[in-house]
Parts: structure tokens; C-alpha cells; sequence
């Protein structure tokens, strides 16, 4: 029930101010524009290109999406509202992560318009790869805002917020490059606890066990550091 | 309701609150004052479970504010200094999200807002957008939040700042009502809402508490010698040292309107009234008014607030 009351609060303000819009238009104008070339270039009824793209180009907008969930709180004293009422730290964070989930998801389906177009002219659409490639999307989605929401409780400032978000999240992206450079262990350790590496699989076609737990790890870490964050504030 | 011992709070090395500890009995009224940076905000936020303390203990209706965090905040309302509103939200969309996360049944929502809407007087804007809101709104929206699930205790922190006289009227006038069936603790700098207010206060400097006592008993303990405005119709010119020759008696500010004399009539902390009054009548000399000048909550404050400030200071700063 709780959950639910920050939930509902979350939508509403995303909606209530013009970034979640402005989010939505960007996205949509930059995916619809490379669906487009990279259709015309190539020939082919594929969309690996595509998703590929809409994960870097989510990994820069999910930053805007979760920067105030918990900074604007502390920026307004209002975080004293929610630490004084009867509700855990717990609900607060995943009341705000749904919130956010949610809005992504709906940024997902509105993408859904182009395995459509591709299966209206194409013959022998294949789709299990892009079947796959949408549920390493949403999983990767989960894991950028939980990162997101992290970031948001350690600053006031959202500005602060958003930077470590892109910061963190291009880190965790580009860490697999490591396997290229360290020929051991190390960079073997490092190229798995890439995103990308991750994600790559789920466009191949591939939904493995190990990548899904991954990514639900990552994505409850980072959710659970940043409720240790906000009950710190009571005992700090 | 309220039990507060031995709670010092240290922010670094800095000592906000030093050992204070008081109680409030359910349904009382009670003032925190003090001048600005001494600590109420501090003590008020210790009580809500929004900071710990560095030591000592302190309970809300039996709960330790630590330990049983969570049931001290079912029973609280909490109003903290700037009201803590979302602006992008209407009136009546953030009483509703409030009303969920302090767990009102679903069932009974519709009528709890309804009532605290009557009683802020918010009736008429339940569906502006809170930033467009006055200041004054504002802050009965902010005390509409802290009412809202019908709370045992409520702590306000300083509810009136920021209002015009006419809202500041109207909301003592609230809190007033709210005494009847709550248990009330509000800060303040405001020395005339304390004693319009609050049966009892609790004074704070530098952290410590410097006085708990009634407001009447604050008022006539002032220490210094008790005052008499008096006016005198004399007989003879012998009443000025009639009244000196009792020992500590001293008039002050004399002055002759028509037949009559006006003065101060000073005693010493012992007091001597009677002897004074006694010794006026026996020589026929009338009595046409007498007035006790209490000290006023002002003149107390300042005196226990400043006589503190130089040693406590000091210390402070020892203090790691």
C-alpha cells in the first residue's frame, strides 16, 4: 500500500514536469532516426543494430530519469516527511524504483513499432533474437536505474546525481574492454561484470541463466545500498 | 507521553545538545524556546526519529524513539520548519499521499482529509498546485500533513514563522484547539505565543536547558526585586520616606499628577509589601491604585539566556 502511495507520487511528478516528455520525444526521435538509416544502408530486417544503439542511447537518458527520485527529497527537507512517517526505507526505494521501471518499460513498448514495420515488409522475420535482445533491454533497464537510484541517495544535488549515474553506468559498460588489454584472470573477472558483454548475449538470441541473474543482482545491490543509505541517516 | 533523559547530540565536534532532559504529561502543551541555533530543531528531530541521539534516551507513549522507531511514527505528526510539501502536487493529491504513507485505512481517508481541511481552512484550494501557494497556505497545508492521521503527539516547529498576524491568530488558535485531545510540543523564538500557547516551557541556550517551569511561575520569578505601580493620594509630604524606611524599599520614577503621586515602588527579592503598605496606611495616606509589574516572559528569557551564554561558551568549545 505504501508502495503503491510512492509509486503513484513518482509517476505524477514525472509527468506533472516537462522531463519526462522531453525524455520520451529525445529517445524516440534518435531510435526512429537510426531505425531509419540503418535500415536503408544495410537491407536488412534486422534489429540488433537498433537495440544495440537504444541501450547506449538509455544508458544517457536513464541518468535524467532517476537523478531527483532521491536528491530532490533531501534538496527540499522532504526526505524528513518520508523518514518521520511510519514507512521503511525499503518501501521508499522500491516505490521509486517501480515508479521509474515503469516509465521505462513504457519507453520500451513504444519501440515496439519497428520489429512491427519490419515484420509488415519482411519475409522470414526471425524472432527469437529480437525476443531475446527486449528482455536483456528491460533487464538492463532494471540494473541502469537501480544504479540511478543509488546515486540519487548519496547527493542533494541533481546534477551530482545524474553524473555519477552516466559516470558509473559507462564504467560498467565498457569494463569488458579490460579482456582485450589483461590477458588474465584480472581482465577476465572484469570483461563479467560488464553490461555490455551481458547484453551482447541477449542480441545474439542467447537468454542465458547467468546473464538474467546478473542483471538481477546488479540491479538488488544497487537497490540495497541505497536503502542502507537512507537508514543511515537514522543512525549516523 | 513524552520522557526525554539525558540526550546530548554531538554533530562532529560540535555539541548541540548537552545531558537535557524533560517530560510532557498527555495533553499538555509544551514550549520549547530558545534563541535561534539553540538546539529545538535538534531536540524536536531527535523526538521524530529523523536524528539519533549521541547518548541518553528518549520515549514517545512508552516507545524508545530508536528502538521502536517505527511505532513512535505511527503516533507523531510532525510540522518541521519549512513544511515539507512536493510543489508540483495539488492540495488535495499530497494530503491523499499522505494520508497512505501514515497509513490511514482507505476507508476513512475521504473523511480525515475532509476534516483537516475544515479545520486548516484549506477548503478553498484543495486544487491548486502547491508551489503557486502563499506562504501562509503553505503552512497550513504543512500542519494539515501533520494532523491528518489524527496523531497522539504532535511536535511543531515553529509553526507561525513566516505568517501574517492575522494567520498567526489563527493558528495559535488551532493549536489552542488541538491541546484539548493532543499532546502538543512546539518550538518557538516568539515570546508571546508561548505564553498564549503553552501551560508549561522549556527554555534551551547553547543546548542546555537554562529553566522548566509554568509559564505564570517564569513570569513572577524574575529574581529581580518585585515591582508596584502605584498611585498615591498623600495626606502630607512624609509618604516618600515613610515607604524608604523599610528596609529595601525604594521609590522610583515619582512624578505628581494633580493631588496625586504615581511611582515605582521597589522591593527587595525577600519581599516587604506588607510592611510597606502598612506603614503608608497608618500615617493616612490612600491607596487609589496598585499594580504588580510582573517581570514579563521577555525579561526572563533574556536574563537566563544571557547569564549562560559567557561560561557555557566557554565550555563548548572544550567539549570534544
Amino acid at each position: 500500500m505504501k508502495i503503491l502511495a510512492i509509486l503513484r507520487k513518482e509517476l505524477q511528478t514525472y509527468f506533472y514536469s516537462p522531463a519526462a516528455y522531453i525524455v520520451f520525444a529525445s529517445f524516440l526521435l534518435v531510435v526512429g532516426y537510426l531505425f531509419w538509416v540503418v535500415l536503408i544502408a544495410s537491407k536488412v530486417a534486422n534489429l540488433e543494430p537498433l537495440l544495440y544503439n537504444a541501450a547506449f542511447i538509455l544508458l544517457l537518458a536513464s541518468p535524467v530519469l532517476t537523478m531527483r527520485l532521491i536528491s530532490e527529497e533531501r534538496r527540499t527537507n522532504t526526505i524528513e516527511l518520508l523518514l518521520t512517517s511510519p514507512i521503511s526505507p525499503v518501501e521508499i526505494v522500491i516505490g521509486k524504483f517501480l515508479a521509474c521501471f515503469l516509465l521505462y518499460l513504457i519507453l520500451i513498448v513504444l519501440t515496439f513499432q519497428y520489429p512491427a514495420i519490419l515484420h509488415t515488409y519482411a519475409q522470414n522475420l526471425d524472432w527469437g533474437p529480437i525476443i531475446s535482445g527486449y528482455i536483456g533491454l528491460i533487464l538492463l533497464g532494471a540494473a541502469y536505474i537501480a544504479f540511478g537510484l543509488f546515486a540519487s541517495s548519496v547527493t542533494e544535488n541533481q546534477v551530482i546525481s545524474a553524473m555519477l549515474t552516466f559516470g558509473g553506468l559507462l564504467l560498467f559498460w565498457i569494463v569488458g574492454w579490460t579482456k582485450n588489454v589483461l590477458d588474465n584472470v584480472y581482465g577476465d573477472a572484469l570483461s563479467r561484470l560488464s553490461l555490455l558483454e551481458r547484453y551482447s548475449e541477449f542480441l545474439k538470441g542467447m537468454v542465458d541463466s547467468g546473464n538474467v541473474v546478473f542483471f538481477l543482482i546488479f540491479t538488488i545491490t544497487w537497490l540495497f545500498v541505497a536503502t542502507r543509505v537512507l537508514e543511515s541517516d537514522r543512525w549516523r | 507521553m513524552i520522557e526525554v533523559q539525558n540526550v546530548t547530540k554531538y554533530y562532529g565536534n560540535f555539541r548541540a545538545l548537552d545531558n537535557i532532559s524533560f517530560s510532557v504529561a498527555k495533553g499538555e502543551v509544551l514550549g520549547l524556546l530558545g534563541p535561534n541555533g539553540a538546539g529545538k530543531t535538534t531536540a524536536m528531530r531527535i523526538l521524530t526519529c529523523f536524528l539519533p541521539a549521541t547518548s541518553g534516551t528518549a520515549t514517545v507513549a512508552g516507545y524508545d524513539v530508536f528502538e521502536d522507531s517505527l511505532e513512535v511514527r505511527r503516533r507523531l505528526g510532525y510540522l518541521p520548519e519549512t513544511p515539507p510539501l512536493y510543489p508540483e502536487m495539488t492540495v488535495k493529491s499530497y494530503l491523499r499521499f499522505i494520508a497512505d504513507i501514515r497509513e490511514v485505512p482507505a476507508k476513512l481517508q475521504r473523511e480525515r482529509i475532509d476534516k483537516v481541511v475544515v479545520r486548516t481552512g484549506l477548503g478553498d484550494h484543495l486544487d491548486r498546485v502547491i508551489g503557486t501557494l502563499s506562504k501562509g497556505f503553505r503552512q497550513r497545508v504543512g500542519l494539515a500533513q501533520a494532523l491528518l492521521h489524527d496523531p497522539e503527539v504532535l511536535i511543531l516547529d515553529e509553526p507561525t514563522v513566516g505568517l501574517d498576524p492575522n494567520q498567526i491568530i489563527e493558528i495559535r488558535g488551532l493549536i489552542q484547539d488541538l491541546a484539548a485531545d493532543h499532546t502538543v510540543i512546539l518550538s518557538t523564538h516568539i515570546l508571546p505565543e508561548v505564553s498564549m500557547t503553552c501551560k508549561r516551557v522549556v527554555i534551551i541556550n547553547e543546548g542546555r536547558i537554562v529553566a522548566v517551569d509554568t509559564v505564570e511561575n517564569l513570569e513572577g520569578k524574575s529574581g529581580q526585586a518585585s515591582r508596584y505601580k502605584i498611585c498615591l493620594k498623600p495626606v502630607g509630604l512624609d509618604w516618600k520616606s515613610t515607604i524608604e524606611s523599610v528596609p529595601g524599599a525604594r521609590v522610583e520614577h515619582e512624578r505628581v499628577d494633580g493631588e496625586l503621586v504615581r511611582f515605582d515602588l521597589a522591593l527587595p527579592p525577600e519581599g516587604g509589601y506588607e510592611a510597606v503598605f502598612k506603614a503608608v496606611v497608618a500615617k493616612g495616606h490612600v491607596f487609589t491604585e496598585i499594580t504588580p509589574a510582573r517581570a514579563s516572559l521577555e525579561e526572563v528569557f533574556l536574563r537566563l539566556t544571557r547569564t549562560e551564554e559567557g561560561a557555557a561558551g566557554a565550555e563548548r568549545k572544550v567539549a570534544a
